[in-house]
């Protein structure tokens, strides 16, 4: 793999990015810059789009407007042999972990090998058990994804997603719906992973404090657009109110705890009607 | 479920597929008899071919020895012209054979029925089949007998 | 008056856009045919998955369906004293309509609606997304083979329901209402035509697989990603596809048995 591009180059560059679906305006002018080797957290309230940001990225959605970097090229300018080039570099980790259900752990992991290498089966053996050992699940090879707990099944979609060595790695909501434990399995194993395969990751959440973890760097966005960006303990004590409310977790604040509706009294009165 | 059962399965469910294909090529259509591609092609003329259709059945002493293949018109001889494709192994039919169209049962389909002549010379590929007789249509057929009836009925007169 | 308008032109351009997504889909399949060649053990899957599973039924189908046409041709024919062309009659309605409409109709009720529950689960749990990320087209890997499948089991599946329909009628014809062994056979050959019936009818069953398996796939693919998505889809791909079959069966009919 050739290093045409400044190193100093961030990895993703996203510039007024627009995109909406149907009526509805999900970004409205989006700028990004995902920095290599970092972990880049991108957080904001339920129903931003977040998963569509990843998305994106990975060239599987269109944008109505702006253009989306990543290593230097421009993604949806990619013709599709060079995008499936570019996508064997990227690595994706979906909420639901997105294993195919019809083969086991191991042929999971191995299928970016045998999809993608010529490898011998010894050799992706080899690769695909020290990969099951970085996460763990070594033990678990023989598992239907049907027989694992949404955590295992996580963490065997990381193990596929790193099987190729990937330049980025996206998680999706890496941490929702995740007890303590695997949570702080899955924590740990995003910085391990990221520092040791000189990777840069991605992470799309709503966990703040998991998130703020283990960022270099947080991105909030709402209503489309990019409200404010900086180190996480910046933005803990950002100046912004709404940025503050976010990622302390108060009920009340520039984001009304009420759904807008007609004053109570006067929804209680039609109701005795 | 392991991969060499499924083959097995698979193969199996195959096998039997093509089984019962061969079992309704050969036991309920007769494969034998309908035969096609080899043979030769010969050509009848006829003043009017009824219900001749393309593919009826074409006979000798009763066997079916081929089919009608195509069936045209010729625009100055007003004529049907009806191409026979006969099977290759009844290559010994002499040309002055006679060809008619004849009706299975009273209503049924029609055929042609080709009667042996007498020549030493046989049929073979583009030849011309001279002598032939029409097909006889019920309504003609049942017009001449109540008009001969009528003659007869006269002359007792 | 105009709002009217307007939402029957909606509905329209709704219509226009899936068979639009639909053909572009049957495209993207056959394009990915050459890729398939080499993993011959993913069709292998498929068949099994697709046709295999649905032998039992379609037997025993056929040879219920056979014995009843063997029990009421009797009688009908019976009366005009024409019982020997019972094999002529059970044997040309297997073969040329009911071999492959109705073994059409129960594959879309068995593996139709399965293709499409399959596929509309995988896309739910972001399967298919996850292959697209992982490099790997989802349409290749997942749907040609499944296409495929559909489109080799569907003619067999057909030839064993009218085979086996055949054996029923002669089973309670010849068996049960004593109509000449030798007369059954006989006249069943004499009026069967391979290329006129039987050919007639395996063409109708491969265009019965293609649409049915073309109809379950596509619902599966455009399908809501939700459960709810899902269960809607695999009702439209029974619906659609019996439709499908039977339209598609008169038009055949029209073309083949036409003069």
């Amino acid at each position: 793999m050739t290093e045409s591009v400044d190193t100093q180059e961030p990895l993703v560059r996203i510039r007024g990015l627009r995109f909406s679906r149907g009526n509805r305006v999900i970004f409205d002018g989006v700028d990004i810059d995902i920095p290599r080797g970092k972990v880049t957290a991108i957080m904001g309230p339920s129903g931003t789009g977040k998963t569509t940001l990843l998305k994106l990225i990975g060239g599987q959605l269109r944008p109505s407007a702006g253009t989306i970097h990543v290593d230097g090229q421009d993604i949806h300018r990619l013709g599709n042999r060079a995008l499936y080039q570019l996508r064997m570099r990227m690595g994706m980790l979906f909420q639901s972990g997105a294993l195919l259900t019809d083969i086991n752990v191991f042929d999971n992991v191995a299928y970016p090998l045998r999809e993608h290498t010529d490898l011998s089966p010894s050799m992706i053996r080899k690769l695909v058990l020290l990969k099951l050992e970085a996460v763990g699940l070594r033990g678990a090879r023989d598992l239907m994804p049907s027989e694992l707990s949404g955590g295992m099944a996580r963490r065997v979609a990381l193990a596929r997603a790193m099987v190729l060595d990937p330049m980025m790695i996206m998680y999706d909501e890496p941490f929702t719906g995740q007890d303590p434990i695997s949570m702080g399995i899955l924590v740990e194993l995003i910085r391990a992973l990221n520092d040791a395969s000189r990777l840069s990751s991605i992470i799309v959440s709503h966990d703040v404090q998991e998130t703020a973890a283990i960022a270099d760097l947080v991105y909030v966005i709402s209503d489309g657009k990019v409200i404010e960006s900086g180190p996480p303990e910046a933005m803990m004590n950002s100046d912004t109110e709404w940025t503050r409310q976010f990622m302390q977790g108060l009920a009340d604040g520039p984001v009304p705890f009420h759904y807008p509706a007609a004053a109570l009294e006067q929804d209680l009165l039609e109701a005795s009607c | 479920m392991h991969n060499r059962t499924v083959e097995i399965l698979v193969g199996a469910f195959m096998a039997a597929g093509l089984v019962a294909f061969f079992f309704l090529a050969m036991q309920v259509s007769n494969l034998s008899s309908s035969g096609n591609g080899d043979g030769y092609e010969v050509i009848a003329r006829f003043d009017n071919i009824g219900s001749l259709k393309v593919r009826s059945p074409v006979t000798m002493a009763g066997v079916r020895i081929g089919r009608v293949s195509e069936i045209g018109f010729d625009r100055r001889t007003y004529e049907a012209v009806v191409t026979l494709r006969i099977e290759s192994e009844y290559n010994v039919i002499p040309d002055d054979s006679f060809a008619k169209i004849f009706t299975a049962g009273l209503l049924g389909e029609q055929y042609i029925g080709l009667d042996p002549g007498g020549s030493d010379k046989f049929l073979q590929q583009g030849s011309e089949i001279s002598l032939t007789q029409s097909a006889l249509v019920l309504e003609e057929i049942i017009g001449q007998f109540l008009f001969s009836k009528a003659e007869e009925g006269d002359s007792f007169e | 008056m105009l709002d009217s308008l307007a939402r029957l032109g909606r509905v329209g351009i709704g219509v226009l856009e899936r068979l639009g997504r639909g053909h572009l889909l049957l495209l993207a399949i056959f394009v990915g045919l050459p890729d398939l060649l080499p993993r011959l053990g993913l069709l292998l899957r498929q068949i099994y998955s697709v046709g295999v599973l649905s032998v039992l039924i379609i037997s025993v189908s056929g040879l219920f369906v056979g014995m009843v046409l063997g029990l009421q041709g009797y009688y009908i024919l019976s009366q005009f004293g024409a019982e020997q062309t019972l094999g002529v009659m059970v044997a040309a309605s297997l073969v040329r309509e009911l071999g492959p409409v109705v073994a059409a109709l129960l594959f879309a009720g068995r593996a139709g609606s399965a293709l499409t529950a399959e596929i509309g689960l995988m896309k739910a749990t972001e399967q298919l997304s996850g292959l697209e990320m992982m490099a790997v087209d989802p349409v290749r890997r997942v749907l040609t083979p499944r296409f495929f499948a559909g489109f080799i089991s569907m003619p067999l599946l057909a030839a064993l329901f009218s085979a086996l329909g055949v054996l029923g009628g002669y089973f309670v014809g010849g068996g049960l209402l004593g109509v000449d062994d030798g007369a059954f056979w006989a006249q069943m050959q004499a009026k069967i035509d391979l290329h006129e019936d039987v050919y007639n009818g395996v063409i109708k069953s491969f265009v019965f697989g293609l649409v049915c398996t073309w109809i379950a796939l596509f619902q599966g693919y455009d399908c809501v990603p939700t459960s709810e998505g899902v269960s809607r889809a695999t009702t439209r791909t029974v619906v659609h596809s019996s439709l499908a079959v039977l339209g598609l069966d008169f038009i055949l009919t029209a073309l083949m048995f036409g003069e």
